[in-house]
């Protein structure tokens, strides 16, 4: 007597490349192929099918980033070079995503700059990356042009496109070929809303990957939590404007109350046990893409999706 | 199969005689038919009929309760997959493992840990949920000795596990009328452990490697007399684990496999990753969980990610309006207006705290929407914000007449200055600007 499960899905979720080879037209190591999935997270029975990748995030200005990383990595968050490759051959990420924070100054208009550090960043590791580009509309349109020029060829994963604030991301994605990140604020219906948006100026679906916004474990999380599950229920039902792969970045989790206020010798512990809780529970509502910034979670994470992969021999997990 | 309303409707006596406590024969078929009445209720049904029925509507996955008094925990009765279609009912037991190797003093300081550390978020205070005793020694005697020293110091739920009957029927003697969870019965010992469980009037956790003979084991020890069951898949690996507690769940509320109608028990215990057990447990649907004691890291997390999953979506969590002080502001500290949705409210205050200038949080009565939606449901208006300053007396509290208002509510700025007579400042969007703004813009 066997059970046979069935929840009458319809649709798979598309698929998103990230990177590109040499002989793809780019200088990576490794491209990636995300999406495909046609029922829930984890159980696909194909077990070919890839765990969700670990996205470690740098910047470039690092006053704009969390004391708590800034005193474990120390002097690396000066240069953005020795940090990715740290990432890359150290902590064991799968991808880099740089935010370009030093944009965020007052008055910004150093655009090469924002170039070099691109450009360094492509160098200093052969990663497929995510760069962030800058938070102000009046420097939005030249810093992503400038981004996606440096990079041609290279597949990047551009952020972060909203609902009022597209145009010039997206512009910098198609001239470029990049893909690039959709943002919308927990809720299904924006979502699919800035999708189409999207789609009639002329990105393609398999360059879009969704972010729903994560809230942090504690403070909203519940919402992003539901909100990726709704997504993932509409693309398998049919709906081909939510049938993308999606990205979770708990990026607010190191600096909420108990992170923050936790005695120091277990400060660290702290940090990376919220984002793996938060991180490990996405990735089961559908992100496969788990952004951190504590170098200690990607070994928790990766630890744990091998062993949530189909097939995995359970003399290795238990 | 389930019933409809209907098809139930046509079984009942039709006499609306409203004994069963409801108006008519009709509606009590439409509780029946959605879980959420007792076919005892109905006094003239026969036999046949109840047994028609009984299995049909009762709730897809039974409610257990653990425990007596009041740590007690009630697992079950749950009716969707995800969270959104509904809610989750019942928050799953998190239980920290002694074992009967373990010196007095080792178990005696777990069970204190777990009766007393409490964390508070949101308002709530969060606990970890009782003790699972584990039979490492397989002695009887050691095993009764180290139930009766957990049960000196706290009355909580436990979960006693051994694969010995003499040693549970032991432990019995000291727990047995406090409802504690056995475990647990298989293809080889059920009779035994079911004799016990319904000595003692206990849930028995049932454990099979595959659904199609855990289900046939619901069967084998429904026909010895238990009923309450705890269902154990001990998977090998995280990824059994989600498919096997995605299955159970999807046939349950199905009512596809009715034998698989009980809630999950999930040890988390073995293979270093306790993190990951957990949270998966939490997420995908298992309702005991049983693990060694966590570090104050893990702990936390643990009962936030619990407490997340477990809240009603439909349900925004509220504060009370008024005027709530952060640190010991004076006379000049700054007023910053915002709704009474609790994450709001916690979320502020948590970067108001860190910005360590004292302060008033004027909080209004937005139906628990946040800043956003209440904006443009109209909820949040000048007529609200003069409401609020002279009901908690805001103008003898401070000296000024400024009021900062949230980024997203900067569309009523003029509104609210025409209303009040207050200068309004339009704050950011992000509470975590909160403190660069203040120092930029207030200390100015």
């Amino acid at each position: 007597m066997g059970f046979d499960l069935r929840f009458g899905w319809t649709g798979p979720i598309g698929g998103v490349t990230l990177g590109a080879t040499r002989s793809e037209g780019g200088t990576r190591r490794v491209s990636y192929r995300i999406g495909g999935g046609s029922t829930l997270p984890f159980l696909d029975s194909n077990s070919s099918f890839s765990s969700p990748l670990i996205a470690f995030e740098i910047c470039d200005n690092p006053v704009f980033w969390p004391p708590i990383v800034r005193n474990y990595c120390g002097d690396l968050v000066n240069n953005v070079e020795d940090w990715a490759k740290t990432a890359d051959s150290t902590y064991g990420a799968d991808m880099i995503r740089l935010y370009l924070t030093s944009t965020r100054q007052r008055n910004f208009s150093d655009i090469p700059a924002v170039g070099k550090a691109v450009e360094a960043v492509l160098s200093a590791t052969s990663l497929p990356l995510i760069i962030e580009g800058s938070n102000e509309p009046k420097i939005d349109s030249e810093v992503f042009q400038r981004c996606g020029e440096v990079a041609q060829g290279e597949r990047l994963l551009l952020g972060t496109a909203e609902a009022n604030r597209y145009r010039s991301i997206a512009a910098a994605a198609l001239a470029y070929n990049h893909s690039l990140i959709a943002q919308s604020p927990i809720d299904v219906n924006l979502a699919k809303q800035l999708n189409i948006l999207l789609r009639e100026i002329g990105v393609l679906r398999d360059h879009i990957v969704i972010d729903p916004y994560t809230g942090t474990l504690g403070y909203g999380f519940e919402y992003s939590y539901s909100a990726m599950e709704r997504i993932r229920f509409s693309a398998l039902k049919g709906d081909t404007d939510l049938a993308m792969p999606m990205i979770c970045s708990p990026a607010d989790t190191l600096t909420i109350k108990e992170v923050r206020e936790a005695e120091s010798a277990v400060q660290d512990e702290m940090a990376a046990t919220w984002e793996f809780y938060t991180g490990l529970a996405a990735a089961v509502a559908g992100a496969e893409i788990i952004c951190v910034r504590h170098p200690e979670t990607v070994g928790k994470l990766r630890l744990a999706f091998t062993s949530m992969k189909n097939g995995t021999g359970s003399a290795q997990v238990r | 199969m389930a019933l409809k309303a209907l098809d139930i409707y046509k079984l009942l006596p039709k006499k609306n005689c409203k004994e069963c406590g409801d108006p008519t024969c009709l509606t009590f078929a439409m509780k029946l038919a959605g879980g959420k009445a007792d076919v005892d209720l109905c006094p003239y049904l026969d036999d046949q009929a109840k047994a028609v029925l009984g299995a049909t509507t009762r709730p897809p996955i039974r409610r257990v309760r653990i425990g007596v008094g009041e740590r007690s925990f009630e697992i079950g009765e749950e009716f969707v997959l995800y969270r959104h279609e509904k809610t989750f009912f019942h928050q799953p037991g998190i239980l920290f493992e002694v074992s009967d190797t373990q010196s007095p003093d080792e178990i005696t300081s777990i069970t204190k840990r777990v009766k007393d550390e409490s964390f508070t978020r949101v308002g709530t205070d969060l606990m970890f949920s009782g003790i699972a005793v584990r039979n490492r020694s397989n002695a009887t005697d050691s095993f009764a000795a180290a139930v009766g020293i957990v049960e000196n110091v706290a009355d909580l739920p436990l979960v006693l596990i051994s694969a010995n009957t003499a040693a549970l029927s032991a432990a019995l003697v000291h727990c047995g009328t406090y409802r504690p969870l056995i475990h647990a019965a298989t293809k080889g010992n059920f009779k035994e452990m079911c004799a016990l469980a319904k000595q003692h009037g206990c849930p028995l956790v049932i454990k099979a490697h595959q659904l199609d003979e855990l289900a046939q084991l619901a069967k084998d020890c429904s026909a010895e007399g238990v009923q309450d069951f705890v269902m154990d898949l001990s998977p090998a690996s995280l990824y059994e684990f989600i498919a096997s507690s995605t299955g159970i769940r999807q046939l349950a509320i199905t009512r596809t496999a009715p034998d698989l109608g009980y809630p999950v028990y999930l040890d988390a215990t073995a293979g270093g990753m306790q993190d990951a057990w957990i949270a998966l447990g939490i997420v995908k649907y298992a309702s005991v969980i049983v693990t060694a004691p966590l570090s104050r890291a893990s702990a936390k997390a643990a009962l936030t990610l619990r407490q997340n999953v477990y809240t009603d979506p439909q349900k925004p969590i509220q504060m009370n309006p008024g005027l709530y002080r952060v640190g010991t502001p004076g006379k000049d500290a700054p007023v910053l207006m915002t709704v009474n949705f609790s994450l709001t409210f916690f979320t502020l205050e948590g970067y108001l705290e860190s910005a360590r200038i004292p302060c008033f949080m004027l909080i209004v009565d937005t139906e628990g929407l946040s800043v956003l939606t209440a904006v443009a449901a109209g909820k949040l208006n000048e007529t609200l914000v003069l409401d609020a300053i002279r009901r908690f007396d805001v103008e003898n509290e401070v000296s000024h007449k400024k009021l900062i208002i949230p980024g997203y509510a900067a569309p009523l700025s003029g509104r609210i200055e025409e209303a009040t007579g207050w200068k309004v400042m339009v704050g950011p969007r992000d509470a975590a600007e909160i403190g660069d703004f203040l120092n930029e813009e207030w200390k100015r």
